[in-house]
């Protein structure tokens, strides 16, 4: 008995120490809290260990908890940067500016949102009012669109997302999203829904399109970096993240949020998938 | 016959039971295992020298340099049809430029930058394939083209595979696919590599390399943290129940307390943390390791409590009363005769219960877990949320841009917090037996 | 006279009956001051439980203010994020209770036989390994059970649903039907004798078993015929729950049916009762309401699961048409809680932020009070068996 028993403790010791060992090699750093959305996410998460790479004092965080939700924590003062998909709302500006926020926006990238199947479906393009109507429940069937006679399965992103509320402005136009639609928590979960079901059809932003679904042509437009720049493609939004103020020149804050505007900055927003605003 | 289809259904029920946990964990440790044991390419102990500094620099140079010279044919051949297709007519480019630019990025998919072009910014571009795998996933798909045949109008479309190489017949460029086919084992150069520091390596870009290092400290910490709450709290509250508390009203009203604290949904408890310990009382100013622990503590608090409970109630009579036969006070019999003999007992309550706080998702989403983040110090978890391993499966298999790329690393994390769990938990019952075996004597 | 007395030497003291008036007072005020402190640790759960409360319906009631309840219960409208916002969550009610009745249909009976089996059936050397393997479901993390239900299962059942569905269908509905075949057969001639008994029992056999063979057979050939569009739908989640469900079930009905003792089985065989007979009329009678517990249990475990339902289920608010149609996606209130907490704006107080409060209030009622009853029935229970 008594072995076993101090078997253990020394384990649980063990542990203890080899995780102090491990964290005293990280000496107490510089913050950067992000928090925000999802769509913004990859590039908050490839900025942050691009900058935390070229300096080793700086820790960055990044959750992805929706924009709402990064807006939240903006106001509430818990966070340095908030990611958003979407511009922040009257009602946000309202109450951050009673608690002494000062918002500004950065935009950082531009995104287009495809509509995205399986890449087994036959249909190649849509237009906006198509898409809508699949999305209101007034199309039902692929048949309807030129398709196989299978149901269509909506995939929608969940509604305490950007790209949710931009979808709904830009596409559905104030109608309602059918109550048959499935939501899902992110951009990659849609995806992986739609490679996975031959009959789904969805929405992404641009940077979440890979080989394993097909992105389809609005109103005969690709979503495609050029389509986008140039206005052509008809659901398309700008990225923000969102400071408390303007930061000070020359701040750990500053040099991470222009980082979009330096050319490697640019690299790896391309990189990722959506669109560097400088081309814009 | 009624007795024996009898017993036949109940074997039958318990069988499927083995069989919902071969089932469940069966596909998640053979491909979990995968995330540790896996044949690694050129790439991956480039990677590993370069990052990290790990292996026999010459020799990994070396090999580098070897498996770049195997791939110099490659390059050779797409070089030429460069220059082929700058020299043919506008029809020839239209014809092959798109699918040339295809193939170009493919091939990077592959191999990495070709020499002598920029070094890109993420690192997941700075390498080729660093797992066999994948490589040879990606080969597949320079070898083949996914096409899909739309031609029975009725159905959805049928996966056809056309070989690139027809696109590309009759140009230059044709010997390229059979080259690469042939020659691939020579250029990526896959050797079996045990890689066990995936549990102590932090993560290089989003998790396209590297291990998982600040997850598995975030969970230690959350988990270790919970029991400095719930351990005291719990058994002290055991100890009252068991020696002190009579039949009253007030022990009755607790227990109910007790039972239906263990009753509340895990989110609820996830929303109460949000709403108290940081919307309330401020015990850090948003999400933190301090507030994740306190609200998994109340989680684990009646798990605590029973099997504490029952441990200090399981000591024999006779170690109680001999020890109060030689004057020793109620508080000091307690202290000094009854905790020693239920301390395996309740140890094993606590390991159980740092399982549970371990693996628990739900409460940690609003008050602790966050995606990216260093691994912290252990005076930053009083202020700083971390990563932790469940919250980042989740995160990892759902919310990440290249969810199939990474696959095994989210199989990774599973394995390691089953196996995290499950020892815990084997722990608690081997220690259980010893204990049911030394008092039946 | 030293004014403080250290506790070893008041044992001392005591031993040697020399206790001083203020020594006795110190002691006394010692203990009660130990006593209350020991009392006021114990009641952390009692004030964790009313602070739970607390907080949750002080978040919870500014909805009523701003929404009002009606539409809450009784639309099934779920559009939180809109300008003219609709709170309908009627929807989202039915999916929780979906999943769970499908649970609970998955996991009652496996875990109840299970339970059956380990306390009357199999040796005690079995038992010693299965109860490991119990203890393993259920020290799983649910996080783990999402991954295996949206990695491997929902794509397996999209691919091959039908075929697995009629393969579950067999594995579970078969034995059934065997065991039901036997105890209706059973029932059926048990006021019989010698050869008429015999007769009876074989033509009910053939009889029932041709039955249950003939739906059986039926089940199996739609089934098949199945073609599954979404693999997250309310069957996967209720699969997976109900496994999750499995251990607590059958660890308390287990206890239940152990603690109807041995003199109650064994008057049972002295009377001339076989075992199954003995387990059917006695034993389960007996463990009534311990079974009972168990299964309220096991729907608290189902209803208050995230993990799985959030990743797993679908999430669309929307009563699937049937109502039974357990293919479809749906939507829960831990998931709503837990995907839609991200964007309600806690600041501004807005009726999206409060509504996720009062989905959390009518969870804690619902398990307050299903525990409060599994809590009376076994107490009952036990007062029942000790008189």
């Amino acid at each position: 008995m008594f072995k076993f028993k101090s078997t253990i403790a020394t384990t649980i010791g063990l542990m203890l120490i080899l995780s102090f060992a491990w964290s005293g090699a990280f000496a107490e750093s510089y913050r950067i809290i992000i928090d925000g959305s999802t769509t913004v996410g990859p590039i908050a998460k490839a900025f942050a260990e691009y900058y935390m790479a070229k300096h080793p004092d700086v820790s960055v965080t990044v959750s992805e908890s929706g924009s709402g939700n990064g807006a939240k924590s903006l106001i509430n003062g818990v966070c340095d940067i908030a990611d958003m998909s979407r511009f922040m709302k009257n009602k946000e500006f309202a109450a951050a500016v009673e608690k002494g926020i000062m918002p500004v926006a950065h935009v950082v990238a531009m995104d287009g949102i495809a509509i995205i199947v399986h890449p087994s479906n036959p249909i190649k393009s849509l237009t906006v009012q198509q898409v809508r109507d699949i999305y209101m429940g007034k199309i039902k069937n692929w048949k309807e669109l030129g398709g196989p006679n299978v149901e269509i399965v909506m995939i929608s992103r969940d509604t305490n997302s950007g790209t949710y509320e931009t979808f709904e402005k830009l596409v559905m136009s104030k109608k309602k999203i059918h109550e048959k639609s499935e939501y899902v928590g992110s951009n990659g979960a849609i995806r992986q829904r739609v490679q996975s079901t031959k009959a789904a059809m969805g929405y992404v932003g641009l940077g979440f399109v890979d080989r394993s679904v097909k992105a389809l042509e609005i109103d005969g437009v690709m979503p495609e970096a050029s389509t986008i720049v140039s206005g052509v493609y008809p659901i398309a939004r700008p990225l923000f993240m969102f400071t408390n103020g303007y930061p000070k020149l020359g701040s750990h804050i500053f040099s991470f949020i222009t980082l979009y505007l330096t050319p490697k900055g640019q690299e790896i927003v391309e990189e990722i998938g959506f669109i560097p605003v400088t081309r814009y | 016959m009624l007795d024996g289809s009898f017993s036949t259904v109940g074997v039958i029920a318990i069988v499927l039971m083995f069989i919902s946990l071969v089932i469940l964990l069966g596909p998640i440790f053979a491909r979990g295992f995968g995330a540790f044991v896996f044949k690694g390419t050129v790439e991956y102990r480039k990677l590993m020298l370069d990052k990290f500094g790990r292996g026999d620099r010459e020799r990994i140079i070396a090999e580098v340099a070897g498996a770049a010279k195997t791939r110099e044919p490659v390059y050779e051949l797409m070089e030429q049809f460069r220059v082929e297709l700058k020299e043919k007519d506008y029809d020839y480019r239209s014809r092959y430029g798109q699918p040339f630019k295809e193939l170009e990025e493919l091939v990077e998919d592959l191999f990495g930058p070709a020499p002598g072009s920029s070094m890109p910014v993420l690192v997941r571009g700075q390498y080729g394939q660093t797992r066999w795998d994948r490589a040879n996933v990606k080969l597949g798909n320079i070898l083949f083209i996914e096409e899909y045949d739309y031609s029975d109008s009725s159905k959805m479309g049928e996966l056809v595979l056309v070989p690139r190489a027809d696109l590309f017949a009759g140009t230059s460029l044709e010997p390229l696919f059979r080259l690469l086919e042939s020659d691939i084992e020579k250029m990526m150069r896959p050797r079996t590599t045990v890689y066990w520091r995936f549990l102590f390596d932090g993560s290089y870009d989003s998790h396209f390399f590297g291990g998982i290092w600040p997850e598995l400290l975030g969970t230690f910490y959350l988990a270790i943290g919970a029991m400095l709450f719930a351990v005291p709290l719990g058994v002290i509250t055991a100890i009252y129940l068991a020696e002190y508390a009579g039949d009253s009203r007030f022990v009755s009203l607790l227990r109910t307390c007790i039972s239906s604290l263990a009753g509340v949904p895990s989110i609820v408890f996830g929303l109460f943390g949000l709403a108290f310990f940081i919307n309330a009382i401020h015990v850090s100013p948003s999400k933190s390791v301090l507030a994740g622990s306190f609200t998994l503590a109340l989680l684990v608090l009646p798990t605590v409590i029973r099997a504490s409970e029952e441990a200090i109630k399981a000591v024999p009579r006779s170690y109680k009363e001999g020890a109060m036969s030689l004057g020793a006070g109620k508080w000091r019999t307690v202290v000094t005769v009854i905790l020693p003999a239920a301390l395996p007992g309740i140890l094993t309550s606590i390991i159980i219960s740092l399982g549970r706080a371990a693996g628990e998702t739900a409460p940690i989403i609003f008050t602790a877990a966050v995606s990216v983040g260093k691994p912290l110090a252990l005076w930053e978890t009083m202020s700083q949320p971390t990563p932790a391993l469940p919250w980042n499966i989740y995160n990892l298999a759902t919310e990440h841009e290249a969810v199939d790329e990474i696959r095994h690393v989210q199989y990774g994390m599973v394995v390691t917090l089953i196996v995290l769990v499950l020892l815990l938990n084997i722990t608690a019952i081997v220690l259980r037996a010893r204990i049911s075996k030394k008092l039946r004597g | 006279m030293p004014d403080v007395i250290k506790t070893a030497d008041s044992e001392r003291l005591r031993d040697g009956l020399l206790m001083s008036k203020g020594a006795l007072r110190m002691q006394s005020v010692g203990a009660l001051a130990g006593r209350s402190i020991l009392i006021a640790i114990a009641s952390s759960s009692l004030i964790a439980i009313l602070f739970i409360f607390y907080f949750i319906i002080r978040d919870a009631l500014p909805f009523f203010q701003i929404e009002g309840i009606r539409e809450f219960l009784t639309s099934t409208r779920w559009y939180p994020s809109r300008e003219e916002a609709e709170f309908g969550a009627l929807a989202i009610f039915f999916g929780s209770a979906l999943v769970t009745l499908g649970a609970v249909v998955v996991a009652v009976p496996m875990g109840v036989l299970a339970a059956l089996c380990l306390s009357d059936i199999l040796p005690f050397s079995i038992r010693q390994v299965v109860k490991p393997v119990i203890e393993m479901l259920a020290a799983i993390p649910s996080v783990v059970y999402g991954f295996f239900a949206l990695v491997v299962f929902a794509p397996l059942m999209q691919e091959r649903g039908g075929s697995m569905l009629a393969a579950g269908a067999w594995i579970i509905f078969a034995p059934l039907a065997v065991l039901a075949t036997a105890v209706l057969s059973d029932l059926l001639s048990s006021r019989l004798d010698g050869k008429a008994r015999l007769v009876s029992q074989i033509v009910s056999v053939a009889l029932v078993g041709g039955l249950f063979l003939a739906g059986l057979l039926r089940m199996h050939g739609f089934l098949v015929g199945l073609t599954i569009v979404s693999g997250t739908n309310a069957l996967n989640v209720s699969i997976i729950l109900g496994i999750m469900a499995l251990p607590t079930i059958v660890s308390v009905s287990e206890d239940a049916l152990n603690a109807v003792g041995r003199d109650l089985r064994e008057g049972s065989y002295a009377l001339g009762a076989t075992r199954a007979e003995t387990l059917l009329r006695v034993v389960v009678p007996a463990a009534r309401s311990g079974i009972m517990a168990a299964v309220i249990l096991g729907v608290m475990r189902a209803i208050g699961e995230t993990m799985v339902v959030w990743m797993a289920s679908g999430n669309a608010a929307r009563i699937p048409g049937p109502w039974f149609n357990f293919l479809e996606p749906i939507r829960t209130l831990t998931a709503t809680i837990a995907g839609d907490m991200g964007e309600a704006d806690h600041v501004t107080g807005s009726a999206r932020y409060h509504v996720l409060f009062v989905m959390a209030l009518c969870l804690l009622m619902f398990a307050f009070i299903s525990n409060l009853a599994s809590e009376i029935i076994l107490r009952r229970a036990r007062k029942r068996g000790s008189v």
